[in-house]
C-alpha cells in the first residue's frame, strides 16, 4: 500500500512539475534555447505569492495568477531586452546569457528579500482527505488542480487561437510562418513571457507546502530539466508525461534512498535519458 | 605562425620576469597576493575548460566535478595516507581524467545544449555524493587540510609568495599545454569538429576519440588544480569545490570574458574578474550579501551581449576601427 | 576480369517515411570515371552520404576492394580510400583555406607533411594564391574549390564529388575536368554527380541514373543519351 500512496503522491507533485517545465520546453521549441534560468522564475512566482499573502491576505492559490501576470510582464522585458539578442548567436553565447541572467534573478533576490526562508499558514495546510486506505494531503491536491486547469488552459490557448496556432507555426518553420505575415519577434515574446509566466503560476501554487527562499530554485533547476528531457526537448506533450514521471521516480525512490539521494536517482535518469534517448522517451523531436 | 618573433620572445621573457618579480610588490601574507593567487589559479582553471570548450565547442557547465574530485582525492590521501600532495596531486589528475572518460562515453554524441546540461547534472551528481557521502568526504561542514610545519615536501608555505609562484608555475604548464594542443593534430581536428563536425569525420577525422582525448586531458588539469586550491586554503567543502556558479560557471566565464578559444584569454579574464570580484566583496558585502555575485552576473550577460567573443576580441575591432592592417 | 575496386549491392535507405534509396547496386572499377546522374530528389546525394557512412543503409552492402564498410564511421570509411565532396559546402568557415586542406592530409601525415600535401593540392585545383584567406571570405566557386582540394588531400582512392563543377565558367569547366583526367591517369576512382551534361557526357566512361532512389539505367554516355527510360525520367518531369 505504500507503494500506491507514493505513486498517488508522485502523480500529484508531477502535475506541478509539469506545468513548471512546460515554459522551458516551450521556449526551445519556439526558440531553440535552453533557459537556464527557468527556475528563478518559480522562485519570483513563489515570492509575488507569499507578499500577496502578507500584504494583501491573499490565498497562494488566488495569487497564482496575479504571479503569471507579474512574471508574463517580466518575461516579456527580459526577451525584449536580452535573449532577442543572442537568438543568432554562437551557442556558447546563448547558453552564458541565461546563466547570467540565473545569477542576476537569484541575487537580486537575495538582496531584495533576504536569504531568509518565507512560508504561509492557510487552513487546509495539514489537511487530508481520506480514500478508503490512501491519504491525499490537500494542498498538494490543490496545486495538482492548479496545474491541471493551467495546462489545460495552455493547451487550449496553443490548440485554437490565433497567437497559439502562429506560435506553433513558428516553431516549426519560422520562415514559413514570416511569409504568411508572423511576426517571429512578436511570438518569440510571447513564448518566452508565457513559458515564464506560467513556471511562475506553478511556484505560487505550491507555497501553501513549501517555503519560499532566493535559492529555492538550484532545487528544481536540474529537475526541471529532467522533466523535459525525459519528454523530449520542446514537446509540450512530453512535458506532461515527463514530469508525471519524475514526481513518481521521486516519490517511489523516497520509500528507498535517503532525502540526499532522490535527487542523484533524477540525476541518473537524466544522464541516462541524455546518452540513450536524447530526443526524449516519447521519441518526439519538436 | 610557427615561430615568434625575437621581438616576441623579448616580450615574453620581460613578462616572465615581471610575473615573477611581482609578488616583491607586495606584503608577503597579505590579501592582495592572495587575491594575486587566486587569480592566476582561476586562470590555470579556465585554461583547462578552453581545451573543450574553446577549441571544440563543448560547452561543459560541470568541470567543477574534476576540480572536486582533485580537491578531495589529495587531501583524503594527505589525511589517511600521510601521501605528500605533490603525488596526490598526480593521483588527483588520474581520477579526474577517469571521471572524464566515464562522463564522456555516453555524453560525446551531445552538442550544445544538451551538452551543457548533461555536464551541468553530472557536476551536481558529484556535489550531491560530496555531500551525502559524510563518512568519505566529511559530508556538507567540509574538510581541512591537516596543518603542518611550512615545508615544500608537503606543498605548504610560510608565505603566500612560494604559493604565488606554485600557481605562477601551474598557469604556465596548463597555458603550455593549451598552446601545444592548439597547434598540434588534435587542435587542428577539435578545431574542425568545432567547425563542421560531419565533414570532419568523412575526411578522416575520428570525431569521438577527438573529443574524448581532450575531455580526458582537460579533466585530469582540472583534477590536479583542485590539489593546488585545497593546499591553497586549507579548507572545503563541497558545495564550494562541486559548486556549478562558484566553479564550473566561473571558469568558463573568465575564459569567455578573456577570449575563449585563445591562450591568452584566460588569463586577461582571470586578472580582470577575480580581483573586480574581490573588490565587490570588499566594497558590498558589508552592505548586502549578494551583490558581489550580482556584479558577476551583470558582467557576464554585458560581455555576451557586447563582444561575446571577450577581450581578445577588443584589439582586431580597434585596429579594423582606425582602418590599420587589416586580418592576415 | 578482376572483381571491381567499389561493389555496392542492393543498398536502401529509409527517412521516416521515405524510401530515399530502394536497391541500388553497382560497380565501379579502378581508374573508372562514372557520371551519376538523375532529377533533383533522385537520391544522388543520399547515396554519397551513405557510400561515405555518413547514413546508415538498412540493407545491402558496400565492398571497397572486398571490405564490407556497412556499419562503419566514416572516418574509417575515409581511412579506407573512400572520401567525399560536400554539395552544399561544408569547409571549416574561421580556419584558412591552407589550414581546411591540411586537415584532411592530418589522417596519414605529420603536420609539415600534411602542410606540403595541401598546397600541392592547392596549386593543382588552381587556387594556391588564396592559401592564406579565411575559408568564410571565398565566393562559393572558390569553397566548392577547396572542398575538392581537402578531400584529395586525403589521398583517396575513390573520391566521390557532389556538384563541385557547380558554377565554374567555361575555361574553369575545362581546366577541372583536366585535372580529374589527370588524377585518373593517376590511379584516382571518381564517381561525380554533376548537372552540367556537356562536363558529363565528356568526362565519364559511364553513367548511372537514378531515380526516385532506384537505379534506372546505367551504360555509356552514348547508350544513356538513347535510354528512353532516361529521357522519360528526365523529359516526363522538370527538364532541368
Amino acid at each position: 500500500m505504500a507503494v500506491v500512496q507514493a505513486i498517488l503522491d508522485g502523480l500529484m507533485i508531477g502535475g506541478v512539475y509539469a506545468v513548471i517545465s512546460i515554459g522551458l520546453t516551450l521556449v526551445f521549441g519556439v526558440m531553440g534555447i535552453v533557459n537556464f534560468a527557468q527556475a528563478e522564475f518559480l522562485m519570483l512566482g513563489m515570492f509575488v505569492a507569499y507578499y500577496a499573502w502578507a500584504w494583501l491576505g491573499l490565498d497562494p492559490l488566488l495569487a497564482a495568477p496575479l504571479a503569471f501576470v507579474v512574471v508574463f510582464l517580466l518575461g516579456a522585458a527580459i526577451q525584449r531586452v536580452l535573449i532577442r539578442r543572442v537568438l543568432k548567436a554562437p551557442e556558447v553565447a546563448q547558453i552564458f546569457l541565461t546563466v547570467g541572467l540565473l545569477i542576476v534573478l537569484e541575487n537580486a533576490a537575495l538582496l531584495m528579500f533576504g536569504s531568509g526562508f518565507r512560508s504561509v499558514s492557510t487552513p487546509y495546510q495539514t489537511s487530508s482527505l481520506q480514500l478508503g486506505p490512501l491519504f491525499i494531503s490537500v494542498p498538494y491536491l490543490a496545486a495538482f488542480a492548479m496545474s491541471v486547469a493551467s495546462g489545460l488552459a495552455l493547451w487550449l490557448f496553443l490548440k485554437s487561437s490565433w497567437f497559439g496556432r502562429a506560435m506553433r507555426a513558428t516553431a516549426q518553420d519560422p520562415m514559413a510562418a514570416r511569409l504568411i505575415g508572423i511576426d517571429a519577434d512578436r511570438m518569440h515574446m510571447l513564448a518566452f513571457a508565457l513559458g515564464v509566466g506560467l513556471t511562475a503560476f506553478g511556484g505560487a501554487v505550491i507555497l501553501p507546502y513549501l517555503t519560499a527562499s532566493p535559492t529555492v530554485g538550484t532545487q528544481f533547476a536540474v529537475l526541471m530539466f529532467t522533466v523535459v528531457v525525459l519528454g523530449g526537448l520542446g514537446s509540450v506533450a512530453g512535458a506532461v508525461v515527463g514530469g508525471l514521471a519524475v514526481g513518481i521516480i521521486q516519490s517511489l525512490s523516497a520509500l528507498v534512498f535517503p532525502i540526499q539521494l532522490q535527487n542523484l536517482v533524477l540525476f541518473v535518469v537524466f544522464i541516462a535519458v541524455l546518452a540513450f534517448r536524447p530526443k526524449g522517451m516519447l521519441g518526439a523531436a519538436r | 605562425m610557427s615561430g615568434l618573433s625575437p621581438r616576441h620572445w623579448a616580450g615574453l621573457a620581460l613578462l616572465a620576469a615581471f610575473a615573477i618579480a611581482l609578488p616583491f610588490a607586495f606584503e608577503p601574507r597579505g590579501y592582495g597576493i592572495r587575491i594575486l593567487c587566486l587569480a592566476l589559479l582561476f586562470a590555470a582553471m579556465a585554461q583547462s575548460w578552453n581545451i573543450v570548450a574553446g577549441l571544440a565547442n563543448q560547452i561543459s557547465l560541470g568541470h567543477a566535478a574534476f576540480f572536486g574530485i582533485g580537491a578531495y582525492t589529495s587531501t583524503l590521501l594527505l589525511i589517511h595516507f600521510g601521501i605528500t600532495p605533490w603525488l596526490g596531486m598526480f593521483a588527483a589528475a588520474a581520477l579526474g581524467g577517469a571521471a572524464a572518460l566515464l562522463i564522456s562515453l555516453p555524453t560525446m554524441r551531445l552538442r550544445g545544449h544538451y551538452f551543457a546540461l548533461a555536464t551541468l547534472a553530472f557536476g551536481e551528481v558529484m556535489r550531491v555524493i560530496g555531500n551525502s557521502w559524510g563518512g568519505l568526504t566529511g559530508g556538507p561542514v567540509g574538510i581541512s587540510v591537516p596543518f603542518a610545519q611550512p615545508s615544500l615536501a608537503l606543498m605548504q608555505f610560510r608565505e603566500t609568495r612560494s604559493s604565488y609562484w606554485l600557481m605562477l608555475a601551474a598557469l604556465v604548464l596548463v597555458t603550455l599545454v593549451f598552446v601545444a594542443i592548439k597547434r598540434s593534430r588534435l587542435g587542428y581536428r577539435l578545431r574542425a569538429i568545432k567547425e563542421n563536425a560531419d565533414a570532419a569525420e568523412v575526411i578522416g577525422v575520428d570525431t569521438t576519440r577527438t573529443k574524448i582525448i581532450a575531455a580526458v586531458i582537460s579533466g585530469a588539469l582540472t583534477a590536479a588544480l583542485g590539489t593546488l586550491y585545497a593546499q591553497f586554503q586549507f579548507f572545503f567543502d563541497p558545495d564550494t569545490v562541486f559548486g556549478v556558479a562558484s566553479v564550473s560557471v566561473r571558469m568558463a566565464m573568465i575564459a569567455i570574458v578573456g577570449g575563449i578559444g585563445t591562450a591568452a584569454g584566460p588569463i586577461l579574464g582571470a586578472l580582470f574578474v577575480i580581483p573586480l570580484e574581490e573588490l565587490a566583496n570588499q566594497v558590498f558585502s558589508a552592505q548586502a550579501a549578494g551583490l558581489s555575485q550580482l556584479v558577476f552576473g551583470l558582467l557576464l550577460i554585458l560581455v555576451i551581449l557586447i563582444e561575446p567573443r571577450g577581450f581578445m576580441a577588443i584589439g582586431p575591432r580597434l585596429q579594423r576601427l582606425f582602418g590599420k592592417g587589416d586580418r592576415r | 576480369m578482376s572483381a571491381p575496386l567499389l561493389e555496392v549491392s542492393g543498398v536502401g535507405k529509409r527517412f521516416g517515411g521515405l524510401q530515399a534509396l530502394s536497391n541500388v547496386s553497382l560497380s565501379v572499377e579502378a581508374g573508372e570515371i562514372v557520371g551519376l546522374i538523375g532529377p533533383n530528389g533522385a537520391g544522388k546525394t543520399t547515396l554519397f552520404s551513405t557510400l561515405v557512412g555518413l547514413h546508415r543503409p538498412e540493407s545491402g552492402a558496400i565492398r571497397l576492394d572486398g571490405r564490407d564498410l556497412v556499419g562503419l564511421k566514416p572516418h574509417k570509411i575515409a581511412a579506407a580510400g573512400m572520401v567525399k565532396t560536400f554539395q552544399n559546402v561544408a569547409l571549416f568557415l574561421e580556419s584558412s583555406v591552407l589550414d581546411n586542406v591540411l586537415t584532411g592530409g592530418l589522417m596519414r601525415h605529420s603536420i609539415p607533411d600534411a602542410r606540403a600535401l595541401a598546397r600541392r593540392c592547392l596549386e593543382r585545383v588552381g587556387i594556391a594564391a588564396i592559401a592564406g584567406k579565411l575559408a568564410r571570405d571565398l565566393s562559393f566557386p572558390e569553397r566548392a574549390r577547396v572542398e575538392v582540394a581537402r578531400a584529395l588531400c586525403t589521398e583517396p582512392r575513390v573520391l566521390l564529388l557532389d556538384e563541385a563543377m557547380a558554377a565554374l565558367n567555361h575555361a574553369e569547366m575545362d581546366a577541372f575536368m583536366a585535372l580529374l583526367r589527370q588524377l585518373r591517369e593517376e590511379g584516382l576512382t571518381l564517381i561525380v554527380v554533376e548537372h552540367h551534361m556537356r562536363a558529363i557526357m565528356s568526362l565519364c566512361d559511364r553513367l548511372v541514373v537514378l531515380n526516385f532512389g532506384q537505379m534506372i539505367a546505367t551504360g555509356t554516355p552514348e547508350q544513356i543519351a538513347r535510354d528512353p527510360a532516361v529521357v522519360e525520367a528526365y523529359l516526363g518531369r522538370s527538364a532541368a
